[in-house]
């Protein structure tokens, strides 16, 4: 038990990282936090949802525990297994029953990644029951107050194969998230990538630019996330060009004629 | 080298042909002084030439040793595919007047100089306008540089410089002026505070009229252009300063073509020299003739439209000079022309559609408002109709009158709509849209709201009946059908007869436009799927397969440690998915979905026709329509099987309106079709907009049950029948036809060509 004490500690998160709230998603969450209600968080790559996780599971005190998830993501992945340690058969918790025991935030990023049975163990946990049923040891396990379970994916591009099924979805409060408004962005890539003002709002046109171009072929505009990581390649003495370009356009696209395009917009804005 | 070993050479490289001895020395002489090397060199192309022409080859043979003082011998392969190109595209001469003139051309072209064409470049540019824009802006190529606010016309090539690195930054700045005029407003709708506005507004632009007023109308088109420019030049270094600190250090030629002999050329020069950044300060220029707030404005990047515009007329009263006569400056090369004219048409269009659109989002919305007050509405407006035609509608859309006095507050005004005195606030897009309207626009419609609940009252969007009897040629099938009489509970026998009819094909540009229109959606759709194609995974944890699933195993020693009965999952197998689909998409041709109905349709069908290409499922197209049970008519655009090629393509275009909805006919047809296919999975997708109706006793309950039959039968058959429809009162006799879950209500028109691929790809994975 040492070891998984020491596991979570792991995952509290002791400095308060930067989150600059849009609306009235801090209250809204932590009053469904109050009231046991999961949470799911959806909007395009790179606009925060996961830096807003971090700022919850900072502000409640509590553990969060991460789950990427992918098409490989199978029930025991999530909620443990036995293994062999010294020839003998050990159970060993996966991060879903690790936050249900500690009473902690278990936060499953990209839930539409992970195949639809898999998906399915989360039901009886959200929703009034907040039970984890563990098959393997016959075990019921009612979670604690304090836990809260939250998921989040992208409705950008997600493929009709891959959707939430109306009954997951059901169990959630949503929240809605997208790139912040231009002077919000401005500021938060100024603080988190450490530069002027000018600069920053330079960056957000340049976001703003690509994210028009969805009907010319590109799936995604830039993100909140590449900018910062643009303006941290600057702040390293990079010249803003190449910092654009390997920060920004580069990772956009492989498509020639839109890197190009990308590439003499960076080039009018700086 | 000999000349007798040349000549050798040369004839066993022609060989089977035998030329005159006399010309092959004569073109063989020069090479004489060439080392032998090169000699080899030439007369290796020699056989790619020869057969394409003998006398290009012996120009070749004369000329090549002359092309190699400045050509390398890395370009002549080069240089002799481009000969050839011409000779096979232009003929013999050009080809030869290629290589003895242009080849100083042709070099500096290798070298990266002179002209530089749109075509080469439009597909970078075009994403990057709209880009800077964030609108979907067109590029096209035309003689001049203008724009009607839809589209930027730049010229097809740019050859200012010499380098193509500077025509490039050349185009670059010619869009952004362009669209640094649609975006600070230069092209005035409306009349300006203290300014005369004119009457004709309706079909052309307050601009034009105001600057024809002037005696001289070029005069003022000028100075405002260029006051326009000074403001353009403003917000272009705020909003893309990289470009402007570029294009500052670019040497633009003067190309004003008159003199600086006049008053006015005087002043206008100036001021083209403070926009070009190579003269005199703004200030100078401007200060003797406006006071000093104006300029100031100029010269803080604070002016705007309205201020150009008034500043135009002062400056016109003190620089024309009646007694003589103006020659039009020709405009600075990034400035372009205006030309309001093709503004004006522009608006007038965006106009017309944006009027449609609203008012078919109007009268959704008219449909969804309770039942009561709508009744009493179109009771209204019908005794309107009916009585004098001039009494006002009791509809009427004003903003909210405590808002209405406090100025800066009107924008953020919410819209009301009254009907009868009652007040509704409007939903959030519509709301937004009618904003939009009336800040391009100015007012609404006043008859927008009543055609609105016109359409609504007609209870769906229903248009005028089109004509379309010239559009297709029978087919000689005539095929009969049984249909259900619920009455009777049983088939009238024979009862309906289905022409097999052939959509003439026709020529537009309509499948282009709308693959461009959606460019970005198809590029999508193409990728997802692709993704649905038969694909090969790895599937785990399976009874029997190729590989052992190791995390299995463990799992399974371990549960058998711990006491639990272990799982016999253990394998690994590579699983093939086969898609084995055939479809027929039947389209409703009745006249009601005539206008942007129909348009919606047959851009779904293009979108769905590419993706399915893409996927390799069968699929045919036909759409359906006709007048009684003699005469129900089934369209051919695509048989199953059939490649989709131009004229298939040309036949969507084709769909058009027609007569009325008998469903039952070409749903059994289709069934027939499908009955015949081997297939794993049969689709039939019926596309249409409202009940199955004909013009004799084919309705009601009636039509719905014969059609409920017909989809039963196909069901019985094994083949399933699926539903897109966009009629608002679907949802009552839908379920009862189709059953739940075959069918889909597609709520706003203008998405039907984003849905209907999602449909499928839902349908079919």
């Amino acid at each position: 038990m040492d070891t998984a004490q020491q596991h979570l500690a792991e995952h509290l998160i002791t400095r308060e990282p930067y989150y600059l709230a849009t609306g009235s998603e801090i209250e809204i969450a932590l009053s469904a936090y109050k009231n046991g209600l999961p949470l799911l968080l959806k909007g395009p790559t790179g606009c925060g949802k996961t830096r807003f996780m971090q700022y919850l599971a900072w502000k409640l005190q509590r553990p969060l525990i991460t789950v990427s998830c992918h098409d490989d993501l199978s029930t025991s992945d999530l909620v443990g297994r036995y293994l062999i340690r010294a020839g003998d058969a050990v159970w060993t918790d996966g991060p879903l029953t690790l936050a249900v025991r500690a009473g902690g935030i278990c936060y499953l990023d990209e839930i539409v990644e992970a195949r639809k049975d898999t998906t399915v163990v989360i039901h009886p946990l959200a929703d009034d029951r907040r039970e984890l049923p563990i098959e393997k040891r016959g075990e019921i396990l009612t979670a604690p107050p304090e836990f809260m379970i939250a998921v989040s994916y992208n409705p950008g591009y997600q493929s009709v194969l891959k959707d939430l099924k109306p009954s997951t979805r059901q169990r959630f409060a949503a929240l809605s998230f997208d790139y912040p408004k231009p002077a919000q962005e401005a500021e938060i890539v100024c603080r988190e990538g450490n530069i002027d003002k000018t600069l920053a709002d330079d960056l957000v046109k340049l976001a703003a630019m690509t994210r028009s171009l969805k009907e010319s072929g590109l799936a995604e505009g830039a993100s909140t996330r590449l900018l910062i990581q643009a303006g941290k390649l600057y702040n390293d003495k990079i010249d803003i060009h190449t910092a654009c370009r390997t920060g920004i356009v580069e990772p956009l696209t492989d498509d020639p004629e839109l890197l190009a395009a990308m590439q003499e917009m960076v080039s009018s804005i700086f | 080298m000999k000349l007798a070993a040349l000549s050798e050479q040369f004839y066993s490289l022609v060989a089977p042909d035998i030329p005159n001895e006399w010309d092959v020395d004569e073109v063989l002489e020069p090479l004489l002084d060439e080392e032998e090397s090169i000699c080899r060199i030439i007369l290796d192309h020699v056989p790619v030439i020869w057969p394409v022409s003998h006398s290009l080859c012996y120009d070749f043979l004369r000329l090549a040793p002359g092309a190699l003082q400045s050509l390398s011998i890395v370009q002549l392969p080069e240089w002799v595919g481009i000969t050839l190109d011409m000779y096979e595209n232009d003929g013999l001469r050009s080809a030869q007047r290629f290589m003895q003139n242009d080849l100083t051309e042709y070099l500096s072209r290798l070298k990266g100089m002179g002209g530089l064409r749109l075509e080469k470049i439009e597909k970078k540019l075009l994403p990057y306008i709209r880009g800077i824009a964030r609108d979907t802006l067109q590029i096209t190529a035309a003689r001049e540089t203008y724009t009607d606010t839809d589209t930027i016309f730049i010229p097809a090539e740019l050859s200012v410089f010499r380098g193509e690195e500077e025509n490039f930054l050349l185009y670059k700045l010619i869009l952004a002026y362009q669209w640094g005029y649609i975006r600070c407003g230069t092209f005035l709708g409306k009349a300006p505070a203290g300014l005369p506005a004119y009457s004709n507004e309706e079909n052309t632009l307050w601009l034009r009229n105001f600057l024809n007023d002037f005696p001289e109308p070029s005069l003022a088109r000028d100075l405002y252009h260029l006051l326009e420019a000074i403001r353009v030049k403003h917000f272009l270094t705020r909003e893309l300063p990289g470009l402007m600190r570029a294009a500052a250090s670019l040497p633009l030629p003067d190309n004003s073509g008159t003199m600086a002999t006049s008053q006015p050329h005087a002043f206008l020069h100036q001021l083209r020299q403070c926009i070009t950044g190579s003269g005199t300060d703004l200030e100078k220029v401007l200060s003797p003739h406006l006071n000093r707030d104006e300029t100031a404005k100029y010269l803080q990047g604070k002016a705007t439209a309205d201020d150009s515009a008034r500043n135009t007329a002062i400056l016109y009263e003190r620089l024309h000079n009646q007694h003589e006569e103006y020659t039009p400056l020709s405009p600075l090369l990034f400035q372009g022309r205006m030309k309001l004219q093709a503004v004006a048409r522009a608006r007038c269009e965006r106009k017309a559609k944006m009027e449609e659109q609203l008012t078919d989002m109007m009268a959704s919305y008219l449909l969804n408002i309770s039942r009561e007050k709508r009744d009493a509405l179109l009771r209204d407006e019908k005794e309107k109709n009916d009585g004098s035609a001039l009494a006002e509608s009791d509809i009427s859309l004003i903003m909210d009158s405590e808002f209405i006095n406090t100025a800066d507050r009107e924008k953020d005004a919410p819209l009301l709509v009254t009907i009868n005195n009652e007040s509704l606030e409007l939903p959030e897009e519509l709301d937004a849209f009618s904003r939009e309207f009336m800040d391009e626009f100015g007012d609404l419609p006043a008859r927008f709201i009543s055609s609105a609940a016109g359409k609504a009252g007609r209870g769906g969007f229903s248009g005028e009946t089109e004509d379309g009897d010239n559009k297709e040629k029978s087919l000689t099938d005539t095929l009969v059908f049984d249909e259900w009489d619920y009455r009777r509970q049983g088939y009238r026998k024979n009862w309906c007869s289905l022409h097999m009819k052939e959509l003439t094909p026709i020529h537009t540009s309509f499948i282009r436009n709308t693959l461009e229109k959606y460019h970005g959606l198809s590029i999508r759709l193409r990728h997802q799927f692709e993704m649905m194609r038969n694909q090969e995974r790895y599937v785990k944890r399976q009874r029997e397969g190729d590989d052992i699933d190791f995390d299995a195993v463990v799992e399974s020693l371990s549960d058998t440690r711990a006491g639990l009965p272990p799982s016999d999952r253990l394998f690994i197998r590579l699983k093939r998915d086969e898609r084995d689909i055939a479809v027929i998409f039947l389209v409703d041709m009745s006249n009601s979905t005539a206008g942007w109905v129909n348009t919606a349709l047959k851009e779904s069908l293009v979108l769905m026709t590419e993706a399915l290409e893409v996927l390799g499922d069968r699929y045919g197209i036909y759409g359906f329509s006709g007048m009684r049970r003699s005469r129900c008519e089934l369209f051919h655009v695509k048989h199953i099987g059939e490649p989709y090629g131009e004229e298939v393509k040309e036949r969507i275009a084709a769909i058009a309106p027609s007569e009325y909805t008998r469903m039952g006919p070409p749903l059994r047809h289709a069934t027939e079709t499908l009955q015949k296919i081997d297939a794993k999975v049969r689709l039939i997708i019926t596309l249409t907009d409202g009940k199955p109706e004909d013009y004799d006793d084919y309705k009601g309950q009636y039509a719905i049950e014969d059609t409920r039959h017909a989809l039963l039968e196909a069901k019985t058959a094994g083949i399933h029948p699926f539903c897109i429809t966009i009629d608002h009162k679907a949802q009552e006799y839908m379920q009862h036809m189709y059953g739940p879950a075959n069918y889909i209500f597609v709520d706003n028109i203008r998405k039907l060509p984003l849905r209907m691929p999602e449909i499928y790809r839902a349908l079919t994975s």
